[in-house]
């Protein structure tokens, strides 16, 4: 009689996924570079390019940097969790077991959003004892929540990138393109309105620039941004993040199905 | 009703499509499996024995629904592989072995926890489970360790342990030994065994004959993608022509000495080859009819004639085989 029930939950396999992140992330020192020193430099930086930006430049500062940070390893490391499954040889197995592969791939993409959270951590102590002083924040509570919430945006463009690590194992030539293009792109580090106005249309697609604006609008008083406001700018976040769960679900039964036909499961 | 066979493959062929190069598209089609049936029934060893490339890895990795087959049809357990593949992955092991496919940074046990969960083994049974495992494959007191400081020979148990740890009713191993010193691959082979007497059906490759002999009380012979036999040990003897085989060395031969010794009574076959001045005549003989005492009464006047009877080797068999399949 066999042991294995075959049902696995969703939280269940996202629960072992993540622990599996977890425990790989500490054996492995390379990941302190971009988890713990690089929010450091990131938010000195930061601090020191928006300090002369008026009464709300820390609140700038920290989110520039924060986004910056959190970037790299909330979408980046995302993709690359699922790279290092093809280097190891364990995507095979992994999806050889009964588990649906999306929750694997959650679990990746959740313990990126954690650690990225601890590099944004980072980065608001390091500006704060570079100013001296906590950055002025009209609805602290209001900001926090917003602030998970960009990082679930950020998630859900992760997972649409992992889909493209489990299609080919030249997926890093195409996160390497893209990676600076979308960060600039979607408002990570300064609002999109700064950028010529070709770019505006086209940085809408994805659910981090509105949500950036979102948490701009919330964060610093008087900002202008895309000028629709507010809510206009969350409901954006919400439906374009909708949206590309869905797609990321789609993708991922069919890109399944292709590594199965194309056989290209081992390759690296 | 009679319970479906574990595994039964009819008319699969598999062909792989691949492209090179960036402005310049080279266009590459290799023919892996070309139309297999194959027919195995459950609780036994069964074997399948190919040279590099025959085919091997790519049909065990589409009966462990990780490949889908190009035309054809594969059941496993009575389970279509690419329709019921939520049905076939609980019940379903398998150990493609070798250094990679593991967690090398993470311990033994971190690993399997991993994979229980995934496989859906009750959280309250998984840790008596992993226990279990690790000390079926002797891996209990290397259980804390990292994986990346594990030998060859304990990442293969490592791999085996994962591949039953929830309990399949059918195990895929691809060349479990491949590159395992003597005393790793005796106890690879005893642990394989031992799984067959839980009620386990084993669908085994390797190129190693003796593997092969020594495990699988049936087996196939897998060439170009193509089964060329597929029988019992006994039975794939016969029918290379002969369970036993004389070898006869000379200083050449004349060819009316080959076509006497070819109308000797059960001679089926006679192989040729030159060995530096010397040739080395292999006839497979039917047990009884032809003696070596026959033989040497057919060439009389060479000096230094050597004649030589055994049995039939499963490495004859198989070269035999492997040989006329090539073009």
């Amino acid at each position: 009689m066999a042991t294995s029930t075959g049902h696995v939950s969703g939280a269940r396999a996202t629960g072992s996924s993540l622990r599996l992140s977890f425990l790989m992330f500490m054996a492995d020192p390379q990941w302190l570079i971009p988890s713990m020193i690089a929010p450091v430099i990131f938010g000195l930086v930061s601090f020191e390019l928006f300090r002369s930006a008026g009464p709300y430049f820390l609140t700038y500062a920290i989110l520039g940097a924060g986004m910056m940070s959190m970037w790299g390893q909330t979408l980046y490391g995302s993709g690359w969790a699922i790279g290092q499954d093809r280097e190891f040889g364990t995507l095979e197995p992994t999806i050889g077991a009964p588990a649906p592969y999306l929750y694997v791939v959650l679990g990746r993409v959740l313990w990126n959003v954690i650690s990225g959270l601890i590099g944004g951590g980072i980065v608001y102590l390091v500006v704060v004892a570079a100013a001296g002083a906590p950055p002025a924040v009209p609805d602290p509570l209001g900001f926090v929540v917003l602030f998970v919430f960009v990082m679930l945006t950020l998630a859900s463009v992760g997972i649409v990138f992992t889909a493209i690590w489990v299609y080919t194992r030249y997926a890093g030539f195409v996160q390497n393109i893209g990676e600076f293009a979308f960060y600039v792109g979607t408002g990570c580090m300064f609002p999109v309105v700064l950028l010529p106005f070709w770019t505006n249309p086209i940085a809408l697609f994805f659910p981090p620039t509105w949500a950036v604006d979102a948490l701009r609008y919330l964060a610093i008083p008087g900002y202008v941004g895309f000028g629709w406001g507010f809510w206009v700018d969350l409901a954006g976040a919400v439906a374009t993040t909708l949206v590309y769960v869905g797609v990321a679900g789609t993708i991922f039964r069919r890109v399944e199905r292709h590594v199965l036909e194309d056989g290209s499961l081992s390759w690296y | 009703m009679s319970d479906p066979p574990a595994i039964d493959v009819r008319g699969v062929t598999r062909v792989f499509d691949s492209r090179k190069g960036f402005l310049f598209r080279e266009h590459t089609r290799t023919e892996a499996l070309r139309g297999i049936d194959l027919r195995v029934e459950s609780g036994s060893i069964f074997g399948l024995l190919g040279p590099n490339g025959a085919g091997k890895t790519t049909l065990v990795k589409i009966l462990a629904t990780l490949l889908l087959p190009t035309t054809g049809q594969a059941l496993v357990l009575g389970h279509d592989v690419v329709e019921e593949q939520p049905w076939l992955r609980p019940r379903i092991g398998l150990v493609l072995g070798g250094e990679r496919g593991l967690y090398n940074r993470i311990n033994a046990k971190d690993n399997l926890r991993y994979f229980a969960d995934l496989y859906g083994i009750p959280p309250a049974e998984r840790e008596e489970r992993i226990r279990e495992v690790l000390e079926r494959v002797d891996l209990e007191n290397a259980a804390d360790r990292r994986v990346e400081e594990y030998s060859r020979g304990m990442k293969q148990k490592l791999h085996i342990a994962r591949g039953i740890l929830h309990r399949p009713q059918i195990l895929f191993l691809d060349e479990p030994t491949i590159g395992l010193d003597p005393k790793s691959a005796r106890e690879t082979r005893k642990l394989v065994r031992s799984l067959v007497s839980d009620g386990v059906t084993i669908f085994l490759t390797t190129h190693y004959m003796f593997e092969a002999e020594e495990l699988c009380p049936e087996l196939a012979i897998i060439s170009k993608g193509r089964v060329v036999a597929r029988d019992t040990v006994a039975g794939l003897r016969q029918l290379v022509g002969g369970d036993r085989t004389i070898e006869v060395e000379a200083y050449g031969f004349e060819d009316r000495e080959i076509v006497s010794l070819r109308s000797l009574p059960g001679v089926s076959k006679i192989v040729t080859e030159e060995f530096g001045p010397r040739t080395r005549l292999t006839m497979r003989v039917r047990t009884g009819e032809t003696l070596p005492g026959d033989v040497t009464d057919v060439l009389p006047g060479h000096p230094e004639l050597a004649v030589r009877e055994r049995r039939t080797a499963l490495e004859d068999v198989y070269l035999d085989l492997v040989e006329e399949e090539a073009p």
